[in-house]
């Protein structure tokens, strides 16, 4: 019988700890870039309605 | 010449092993499992059992271990042509970390980056690695934390890692676990099914849920292999080198400007590697290497692994849907192993039945690419926390 359990109890629940918040920085990651992305093709729509309502206005 | 137990200097253990790669080999042809791994494991088998030891030697070993050297050995007969094909490539950790790079090429993480929800599955689904490798070690059956963690990595269903875990903590397990491991991710239909039915009921798998996936822009799709790479080597820097290979592939696909080298990784260069692999891999299992009791604790401990990945991947998804308006269907979580695309198609078959209107494949391909990055993190986890 192996006689260092606390090492294989601390593995275990480190790496897999480890490994969730890995994974949660990966999503937030990605979720965050999607977020601002998104925004920033909404802002261009916008801004790009807005520039031709401004150029209809000065004729 | 031959002693009773023998037959043309074949021991029962050849001749079984004979059977196993025959069997291997049946089963890539005729059934179609994973036949470009387990064909070549297969004749790897035949070609180190049906040879008389004192023959010609295709894989020399010391001590249970394959010898080692370089062309002066083979030249002076110390070491077969395999020893150096699984030296240069295998040992050295070269072919899995290439492989690796043509998957990346291969991937799409579109649907992963449409729901980035499904990360947490992917790591969820690392579960079974874990509670295996407890099991392996605190039983005794395994010897050493390697071992343990060389075995708990099968759960992870993904090969790469499996390899490069296993030639770097558990060499001398090398053939048993990647046979074990490839072939159970061809059972993925067969061993998900009744997990799934035991933790869902019949109206959480008919959970609709809409067809469509965000659109994902060019944009997110180049950025996501550089951050991620960025991001989890910080927090994981031994994964390093898997993670780097699967996000350079996936990059030189994504760019729109390399595609000629996407379509070499994922093409005639991985399939050169897996062929590689696959006959070094079966020349690693001689009847004495193989008819071990270890390898039956292997066998089994991979079903206990499966087992429980799929139920982290589940349980995670129930788990996320408690917070959710618009409830996702927990199959998907399921997928979170890596089995790709088995473990997708899985969610689909079970949603389908539950709910004939239930579209799941794309909703599940996002946890199934993202356990790919998973379990390269965990076995960045294990070689950074365990000596080797």
């Amino acid at each position: 019988m192996p006689s260092d359990w606390d090492e294989a109890l601390k593995i275990a629940g480190q790496g897999f700890g480890a490994t969730i918040v890995a994974l949660v920085a990966v999503c937030a990651i990605t979720w965050l870039v999607g977020w601002i992305l998104q925004k920033r093709a909404a802002w261009k729509a916008r801004g790009g309605d807005k520039e031709e309502g401004d150029a209809h206005q000065a004729r | 010449m031959f002693g009773w137990y023998e037959i043309w200097g074949l021991t029962p253990g050849n001749i079984g092993m004979l059977f196993i790669g025959g069997a291997l080999i049946y089963l890539g042809i005729a059934r179609k499992m994973e036949p470009v791994l387990l064909v070549p494991i297969g004749f790897g088998i035949f070609l180190v059992n049906a040879v008389e030891p004192t023959l010609g030697n295709l894989m020399v070993f010391h001590d249970g271990v394959p010898g080692e050297g370089g062309i002066k050995e083979l030249m002076e007969g110390k070491i077969g042509v395999l020893n150096l094909l699984f030296n240069y490539g295998i040992a050295s950790e070269i072919v899995p970390l290439l492989i690796f790079l043509g998957v990346g090429a291969m991937i799409d993480f579109g649907p992963a980056i449409a729901r980035p929800m499904s990360f947490l599955f992917g790591a969820a689904a690392q579960l079974g690695v874990f509670v295996v490798f407890l099991i392996a070690y605190l039983t005794g059956w395994f010897d050493t934390l390697g071992e343990a963690a060389s075995v708990g990595i099968i759960g992870g269903s993904d090969g790469p890692p499996t390899v490069y875990l296993t030639t770097s903590l558990a060499p001398q397990l090398l053939g048993a676990i990647t046979l074990v491991a490839y072939s159970y991710m061809a059972l993925v239909p067969i061993l998900q099914p009744p997990v799934i039915r035991l933790l869902t009921t019949k109206k959480e798998r008919a959970i609709y849920m809409k067809p469509q996936v965000r659109e994902v822009s060019h944009l997110e799709l180049v950025l996501f292999p550089i951050l991620v790479f960025t991001g989890s080597v910080l927090l994981v820097p031994k994964a390093a080198p898997l993670i780097g290979m699967l996000m350079f592939g996936n990059l030189l696909r994504v760019s729109g400007v390399t595609n000629r080298l996407a379509e070499a990784a994922g093409g005639a260069f991985i399939d050169v590697l897996t062929f590689i692999l696959g006959i070094c891999v079966g020349a690693l299992m001689p009847a004495e290497v193989f008819f071990k009791g270890q390898t039956l604790a292997i066998i089994g401990l991979a079903v206990v692994a499966f087992a429980m990945s799929t139920a982290g991947g589940l349980l995670a998804a129930k788990f996320v849907n408690l917070f959710l308006k618009e409830k996702i269907n927990p199959l998907i979580g399921a997928a979170g192993v890596s089995a790709v695309p088995m473990a997708a198609r899985v969610a689909q078959i079970e949603g389908q039945k539950a709910n004939p209107r239930n579209f799941l494949l794309m909703h599940a391909m996002g946890p199934n690419m993202a356990g790919a990055i998973a379990t390269s993190v965990v076995a960045g986890v294990f070689l950074g926390m365990i000596p080797h």
